[in-house]
């Protein structure tokens, strides 16, 4: 029972520590907005096209975003020794990783949910799209911060290049992006076939990051 | 008990030092000197479980720390060369994180007069990164009692500490050691405690 209050003290220093920061989910944030509004100027206003390719962009700059802002999910920790602290505690780091990626789809996944109703109405979406597009989003979201975890918990071996993760998250999420936009944009028989394709590679990644993510801290913290 | 048994650290075809045997009893002190980059950190991961030796083995009370490195973890106290505060969060907040993380038992009480002890209880609500780094040295250090662990395992405790802290620091090393406690440290700074041990890492290096 005594390590219930060890993780509840991590979860409230994360809400800490990411709640006076709170300027990077502004600038993730900023940074989509901007995105969409550049392609609104770029192709024009001609309704006709958005609603084909509305979906795509949104999605496109979300993916965009999350690889922006969680680059860099284990470096401050790793710097200044507290991923070793954490070694030493008794904790597992796979915890670890867990809770890791529960605040940061808290603080970076979650505000988009009320951004993109907002965005949609830029891009005309019809309503019907934007509830499907919710419900993929909340399915896919985790999977793209668990791929960020991945990348970031991977560049803590090199800490000069950061195009690898990059790479990963992006190659892995071309399934994810293929599916949830499709979903949105096919007949009613193919959204559930498709959703459970999604749940599945859910799945696949809520088991594994956890410990790929570990094992990658642990390669890192003998290396430094 | 701490024991080591013909440690050796290889980093590629170089030998940092080789052959180390140490014994660190109950109310002992062993200070780790040798000039800069003769590996005094690297020996100090070693022993700390987070680097692998090339050869040789460490024992914890009769048990290879490679194998129970939890019940090893229970029982030493890790200060690092880096400053584990978090510079977001006050010293009071840190404090109590780190009092929740390793499950320690210290009172409210504890916590104060250790904060006033070491002068910081003014800066009590104040952000880390507002601290001068003597100030953030004096929060980390903190953690040793705190975590109230048998064997401190400690790296250039005493870079940033000004002479106030410096004696209150000596006392509590030889209190530690005193109520059977064990230390080992690595310093360029040479305390007046009569009980330390040297281990010159000069010795160990290949020539």
């Amino acid at each position: 029972m005594l390590i219930f209050r060890s993780i509840i003290s991590i979860f409230l220093r994360e809400y800490l520590i990411t709640f006076r920061n709170f300027y990077n989910v502004l600038t993730v944030i900023v940074f989509f907005i901007l995105g969409v509004l550049i392609f609104v100027f770029a192709i024009g206003p001609d309704k006709a096209i958005y609603s084909q390719i509305g979906i795509g962009i949104i999605w496109t700059l979300i993916l965009l975003s999350t690889n922006l802002s969680l680059k860099k999910l284990y470096q401050d920790d790793f710097n200044d020794g507290n991923l070793i602290l954490f070694y030493i505690s008794g904790i597992s780091l796979e915890l670890i990783v867990i809770i890791k990626i529960i605040t940061a789809w808290v603080f970076f996944q979650l505000p988009f949910l009320i951004i993109i109703p907002i965005v949609c109405l830029i891009l005309n979406v019809t309503t019907d799209k934007i509830i499907l597009l919710i419900l993929t989003f909340i399915i896919s979201s985790p999977i793209l911060t668990a791929l960020s975890s991945i990348s970031g918990s991977m560049n803590l071996l090199n800490n000069k290049n950061f195009a690898i993760g990059s790479v990963i998250i992006i190659l892995f999420s071309i399934p994810i992006i293929i599916f949830s936009v499709n979903i949105i944009n096919s007949t009613t028989v193919l959204v559930t076939p498709q959703l459970n394709i999604l749940l599945g590679i859910l799945m696949l990644f809520l088991a594994i990051t956890p410990w790929i993510s570990a094992t990658c801290i642990k390669i890192a913290i003998r290396n430094k | 008990m701490l024991l080591t048994n013909n440690l050796s650290f290889k980093r590629g075809s170089k030998t940092i030092f080789h052959n180390i045997n140490i014994s660190l009893s109950p109310k002992k002190i062993i200070q780790i000197k040798g000039r800069n980059g003769i590996g005094k950190t690297t020996l100090i991961k070693i022993l700390s479980n987070i680097l692998v030796p090339s050869t040789g083995e460490i024992y914890w009370n009769g048990k290879n720390i490679k194998k129970d490195s939890h019940l090893f973890f229970k029982n030493f106290t890790y200060i690092m060369d880096t400053n584990t505060s978090k510079i977001d969060m006050t010293i009071y907040e840190n404090i109590l994180f780190w009092k929740k993380l390793f499950l320690s038992s210290i009172s409210d009480q504890m916590i104060e007069s250790l904060l006033n002890l070491l002068q910081l209880n003014i800066y009590k609500n104040v952000m880390v990164k507002y601290l001068s780094y003597g100030e953030i040295r004096k929060l980390e250090l903190c953690r040793l009692m705190i975590e109230q662990k048998k064997l401190w395992i400690l790296d250039e405790p005493y870079s940033g500490l000004d002479e106030l802290t410096t004696n209150i620091f000596n006392e509590t090393l030889i209190n530690h050691s005193q109520n059977g406690g064990m230390v080992i440290f690595s310093s360029h700074f040479y305390p007046p405690i009569t009980s330390i041990e040297d281990l010159p890492l000069e010795h160990y290096a290949n020539i």
